[in-house]
């Protein structure tokens, strides 16, 4: 999930296990309950989660948005924020995309730029798109394919662009020695991308994609003209394709966006294109946000990340409050690491005295309640095909089983305890209380914890993503976090279980499973076409993993999302996982 | 007098180049004394997603390879002569003085710096105007009618503004006076207009700000100037200012006070080039986006060019602040002169 | 930079120059001096308040660990069935104050605010009782030596004031607390952060007393007693230990009473920024920083910023009442 930039990725493991799992995506949350379109005008909580919030095709207005921190960037190449993939589609138009549909169904990529979705070649390796007719930049040049091959090529350049996702450079098949447009300027790389005529994109894929249109719906196909692009400045005024292009932009600060009167409805059946105007601002103290959200001086808190909480004290006593609420569960699952490099962690009954001594309830409590997230007790978080309910070591409530947790440690030779430490983000104060829970927690069995903040810049690069720092301090416990970045078994699981991403050099964000029959069973699932066997992989994985006890799951993240005043056609999906941004209108 | 203003830029100058040092010490040398390598400091901007190689190239682009004079050397180049940055698509001149561009926005440093600048200078200044008038005239007052219950109340509250913790009361003070109280007057912290905007948002977005700041600051002032007229209105030519029959309030005002504000002068430049340099707290607690919030925001990035910037030129503030108080002085104070 | 300014007049510049008038009268009024500020002191009933609270404040961190095993709870120990588990925080209304606890417990956690409050109090007056004492140390010994020797002496240790004076002390002190690793210098854990903010601390704040001890210097090595135990043939460590040190003692005393309210605020400011010790250890500071994020509690940000107020408010009245006493001039 692209809610924060992946984490410590090694991109070529990824495209390279995208390749084969026929990514289908297709997520199992039941169909959203309401018609979307159904009169919901009364405030009542998760009305957008279930279906359409007050359904309206109005158009006009302005929408007021505000921003705690800033955009990684506005580049269609150099963005990985969910809230900006989200944002994205109102100023530019990918091959395919999300549309914005309540559910499952808004996560499903459909064709956008594109005519239909992707013809692949029989082995999935070649992959063709087809320009719509009538498609112009807001200075009204048309756009052709050679514009999206020229921006998928930019983005190549992950030392311009360095936060953008790096799928594509590890799936194409990029000619030797190409470093972009710049560095490597009028290269030939056809090889990779190629455009046949201005209507036509084709891809060439080292290996079989079968999931391609979930690539192409991301915004580094958004076509960025040549002859105005300007390297790292060309965030600054992004050339617009979509509904909305910039009137003002003053990076640090916020932006506007206003119609774009190039864009034709006609060719474009996903945007209803309801507000007149946006106004965002960036760098604007969080609880603020919450606060004029609230009052109505702002529509949305565009992280989408939840409130504060501050404000989440207030809103949940007042039931007039907690009905202009929306509660979604986020496929994202906070844990902790065991780290069985770490004594005594390399002995197992010692990690699962982990297990059983925590009391998961503290988790929650750290992630600010029951709004904040649900207990989990394996990995894949129930939005995810092939999830199925795995609980090894059970205890009453999740509050911990002290004899199981005794009778463990006393087996691993250490039935008064001992003694670790416990890794954590210095910036991050969830993280901060989950330790300090945790502490309390393992201390009932004699477990004594040190908490150890790091900057939350260098944790994987250079601490508890360390191999060698983790050994040499003594990290046996880490906190962690992780989401995909689309709902898929294997771009959940592999990234934090396979042993081969974890990297000697720091950086990855595996840092305690090493199960080599787990990566055996990714290496399966990559000559596997049957889906439902493959999500049965998926599960065996998980349960392993659990039994291995390596790593400790914390729980599944939930956010609380404040519906702005006013706000026409609020929905949740599985696309976004919070407010959907291009379907979003204002009375 | 200009023979010694030109002494005490050269001074500065040099000053300056002692700070730029240090701080280049502290974010460049330390971590490599503690085993970073120039990929390790430049994955740091590279991403999360970034390969090896794209660390190597990010670390030759930075300059990480070269060794530490040779970096330092390339900084104070860019700010005397300015320097080229290859955004990527092309080559921008980034005219003198160039502080490099953010390892991470790529924005240059410069220009962000001087955005920041007014909403720091209107703090500062807004906050100087209540804190200067607000305890020097209580000091005054205080001095005058020393032993009366004002006095002793007056020194009291002086004190306790002192003691008050800035953090604290901004956060008491938005607690009650903002976020949607029922006597909420103020507005809510991170609210800022620009002067040119509308000057009366402007003061209703600062109000807070100033006066908490303010309040910590003229505790100090009050004292100081109590004290100060209390040992100039014993001295001798006060007395005979008294003898030759003029009126006390000119005694007080052209003699008295005159001679106590010297020292007044002092502490003031100090501590406006210091709050100009970045009010740090203040900034974080009220959410405003000045200089100090950049500085924070810089440290918790590890963005150094930022931090090397912001040091700087809070440094330069300070030592500027310096310079017009020595100045001031010898026009306040006849008995010094400048040589 | 303040070279051609540097006339005594001037010298004491982040003090009042009643300092320099103390000691004039001191050189007068000889040995009865310590003996006269004394009564003074006594009599100034506003500073023997703040030096009882200070007594007090010293006994409550010494003891800390008795009065909160006879009134209070561990500072770590949870009673989350004090917390609402949707909204995390305390059930009771003003935050679960009551005689059992007696400033109410934290969000969250439910741990007990009064002894949290009693066990910072160990943190704050520790580092700042040592940071000052370690700034008095090296701005003395820098300030008497700039001031007796002179010349290029004096320059140099000036000029490395001004330089100190220039820096944006915060935003340094920030950045170096960030970088030095977890273990060093062979310490861990908490005494490493605690020594690492004395020294942070102390080394940051030495050239305000340096400069003041320096104009003193200054001032007191034109005096006749100094020139006549010059011409009795003594050498400088004789004149620096025994006739400037003891005459330097009112200003040092002064100034480390009024630098320790200092401290204690610098101190909080570092753990509100998120770089003091480490949590879960209970800091003044780190707890206001945690009532920032959840202002809707106020007892949990009142109790804390109370704690640093009166203890920085009852130093600053001692001190100033000290200075009184000890400069005659200034008050009275």
């Amino acid at each position: 999930m692209r809610r924060k930039p992946a984490l410590g990725v090694s991109a070529v493991t990824v495209a390279l296990a995208m390749g084969l799992a026929a990514c289908g995506g297709t997520s199992t949350t039941p169909q959203s309950s309401g018609e979307p379109g159904q009169p919901a005008a009364a405030d009542k909580a998760d009305a957008a989660l279930t279906g359409v919030f007050n359904p309206s095709t109005k158009k006009g207005g302005t929408i007021k948005m505000a921003n705690s921190g800033d955009w990684d960037s506005l580049d269609p190449a150099d963005t990985y924020y969910g809230y900006s993939w989200n944002f994205i589609r109102l100023y530019g138009r990918a091959l395919t995309m999300f549309p914005g549909k309540p559910g499952a169904e808004g996560a499903k990529p459909v064709p956008d730029l594109a005519k239909e979705l992707g013809k692949p070649s029989a082995d999935f390796k070649t992959w063709t798109y087809t320009l719509r007719d009538g498609l112009k930049y807001e200075d009204g040049t048309p756009i052709t394919s050679k514009d999206v091959a020229y921006g998928v090529a930019r983005s190549f350049d992950r030392e311009t662009f360095p936060n953008g996702p790096t799928y594509l450079n590890d799936l194409l098949d990029w000619p030797k020695d190409y470093k972009g447009p710049y560095k490597s300027k009028g290269a030939d790389f056809s090889s990779a991308v190629e455009t046949p005529d201005d209507k036509t994109v084709v891809f060439h894929l080292k290996q079989p994609f079968s999931g391609f249109d979930y690539l192409t719906q991301m915004s580094v196909t958004m076509p960025v003209p040549q002859a105005k692009d300007t390297g790292t400045k060309y965030q600054e005024h992004v050339i617009s394709s979509g509904p909305y292009k910039f009137e003002k932009n003053e990076i640090g600060k916020g932006f506007t966006l206003v119609r774009n009167n190039q864009w034709d409805p006609a060719t474009d059946p996903n945007r209803p294109a309801l507000p007149e105007r946006y106004e965002v601002s960036t760098n604007v103290n969080a609880d603020d946000i919450d606060n004029r959200v609230i009052s109505g001086d702002l529509h949305v808190a565009i992280e989408g990340t939840g409130v504060q909480p501050a404000a989440l004290s207030k809103i949940l006593p007042d039931p007039a409050l907690k009905a202009r609420t929306d509660n979604p569960t986020i496929q994202r699952l906070w844990y902790t690491s065991i780290n069985p490099t770490v004594k005594p962690f390399d002995n197992k009954d010692c990690r699962i005295a982990i297990q059983y001594a925590a009391d998961k309830t503290g988790y929650v409590a750290a992630y600010g309640g029951t709004t904040g997230g649900e207990i989990a007790t394996h990995l894949l978080p129930p939005g995810i095909p092939g999830s199925q309910k795995i609980d090894l070591y059970p205890s009453p409530e999740g509050k911990g089983d002290l004899a199981k947790a005794k009778e463990h440690l006393a087996k691993c030779g250490h039935p008064n305890g001992f003694e670790t430490n416990i890794s954590y983000r210095a910036e991050r104060d969830k993280e901060k209380k989950t330790a300090e829970g945790l502490k309390e927690s393992l201390a009932r069995v004699g477990i004594n914890v040190t908490l150890k903040p790091y900057p939350l810049k260098d944790y994987f690069s250079l601490y508890a993503g360390k191999p060698s720092f983790v050994v040499k301090e003594n990290l046996g416990l880490a906190i962690n976090g992780w989401g995909s970045d689309w709902p898929d078994g294997y771009g959940f699981l592999q990234q934090m279980t396979d042993s081969r991403v974890i990297r000697e050099g720091g950086g990855s964000s595996n840092l305690s499973v090493r199960i080599p029959e787990v990566d055996k069973m990714f290496d399966q699932v990559l000559q596997e076409a049957d889906t439902a066997k493959r999500e049965a992989i998926y599960a065996a994985i998980d349960k392993r993993v659990m039994e291995e006890s390596v790593i400790l799951p914390g729980i599944v993240a939930k956010s609380l999302l404040v519906r702005g005043k006013g706000l026409t056609n609020v929905l949740i999906n599985d696309g976004q996982q919070m407010y959907d941004y291009v379907a979003m209108g204002i009375q | 007098m200009f023979t010694y203003i030109i002494r005490r830029l050269i001074g500065a100058v040099l000053m300056l180049a002692i700070v730029s040092m240090a701080t280049f010490a502290i974010f460049f040398l330390v971590p490599r004394l503690a085993g970073a390598t120039p990929e390790s400091m430049a994955s740091r901007y590279v991403g999360r997603t970034a390969t090896e190689e794209t660390a190597k190239l990010a670390a030759e682009r930075l300059g990480f390879n070269d060794p530490l004079i040779v970096q330092y050397g390339r900084y104070v180049k860019g700010i005397v002569a300015g320097a080229d940055y290859d955004y990527g698509a092309g080559v921008e001149q980034c005219p003198a003085p160039c502080l490099g561009y953010s390892f991470i926005t790529r924005q240059p440093v410069f220009p962000d710096l001087m955005d920041r600048l007014p909403i720091t200078l209107s703090l500062a200044i807004g906050a100087a105007v209540i804190w200067v008038l607000l305890g020097v005239g209580i000091g005054v007052l205080s001095a005058l009618r020393r032993g009366t219950l004002f006095d002793r109340a007056a020194m009291v509250i002086a004190l306790a503004g002192v003691s008050l913790p800035i953090f604290f009361t901004a956060l008491l003070s938005l607690q009650f006076f903002s976020y949607g109280n029922p006597f909420a007057w103020a507005a809510q912290g991170g609210y800022y207009v620009t002067f040119n905007d509308s000057p009366v948002l402007w003061a209703y977005g600062l109000l807070l700000p100033w006066i908490t700041l303010a309040f910590l600051f003229a505790a100090g002032y009050a004292r100081l100037t109590r004290a100060g007229m209390l040992e100039t209105m014993n001295e001798d030519y006060i007395r005979t200012a008294r003898a030759k029959g003029l009126v006390e309030r000119k005694v007080i005002t052209k003699h008295g006070l005159r001679a106590a504000l010297t020292p007044i002068i002092t502490i003031f430049g100090l501590d406006f080039g210091l709050l100009i340099g970045g009010a740090v707290l203040t900034e974080s607690a009220y959410s405003l986006n000045g200089l100090g919030k950049y500085a924070i925001d810089a440290i918790t990035n590890q963005d150094l060019p930022k931090v090397m910037g912001v040091t700087l030129l809070a440094a330069l503030f300070v030592i500027l602040a310096n310079l017009i108080v020595d100045l001031l002085y010898a026009v306040v104070d006849p008995r010094v002169r400048l040589s | 930079m303040t070279a051609p300014l540097d006339v005594p007049e001037s010298a004491a510049q982040a003090a009042p120059e009643a300092v320099v008038a103390g000691a004039d009268r001191k050189a007068i009024q000889g040995r009865s001096l310590g003996q006269i500020a004394w009564m003074r002191l006594k009599r100034d009933k506003v500073a023997m308040t703040g030096a009882g609270v200070i007594v007090f404040l010293i006994l409550v961190a010494v003891f800390a660990p008795v009065l909160v095993a006879w009134f209070g709870h561990p500072p770590l120990e949870f009673h989350r069935d004090m917390i609402d588990q949707t909204t995390q925080i305390p059930k009771d209304r003003f935050g679960g104050i009551s005689w059992e606890y007696p400033f109410g417990v934290d969000p969250v956690w439910g741990r007990d605010i009064f002894s949290r409050i009693l066990y910072g109090a160990r943190i704050s007056l520790l580092i700042a009782f040592l940071a000052t004492l370690l700034s008095v140390g090296i701005g003395t010994v820098l300030g008497v030596v700039a001031g007796y020797f002179g010349g290029w002496v004096d320059s140099l240790i000036s000029r490395a004031m001004d330089v100190f004076l220039a820096f944006p002390l915060l935003v340094f002190a920030i950045a170096l607390a960030g970088v030095v690793p977890d273990r060093a210098f062979g310490l861990t854990g908490d005494t490493l952060r605690v020594s690492l903010l004395i020294f942070i601390i102390g080394f940051f704040n030495w050239p305000y007393i340096g400069r003041i001890i320096r104009g003193q210097t200054l001032s007191l090595r034109e005096r006749e007693f100094i020139d006549a135990s010059r011409s009795l043939g003594a050498r400088g460590p004789y004149i620096i230990f025994r006739e400037l040190l003891p005459n330097l003692m009112a200003p040092i005393l002064i100034y480390s009473t009024l630098l320790i309210p200092t401290n204690i605020l610098f101190e909080a400011a570092l753990s509100f920024l998120g770089v003091g010790v480490r949590p879960p250890t209970p800091t003044w500071g780190g707890m206001l920083a945690e009532a920032a994020r959840i202002y809707t509690v106020p007892h949990y940000a009142i109790f804390p910023g109370l704690a640093i107020f009166i203890t920085v408010l009852a130093f600053n009245l001692f001190g100033d009442g000290l200075r009184d006493a000890l400069d005659p001039r200034g008050s009275r």
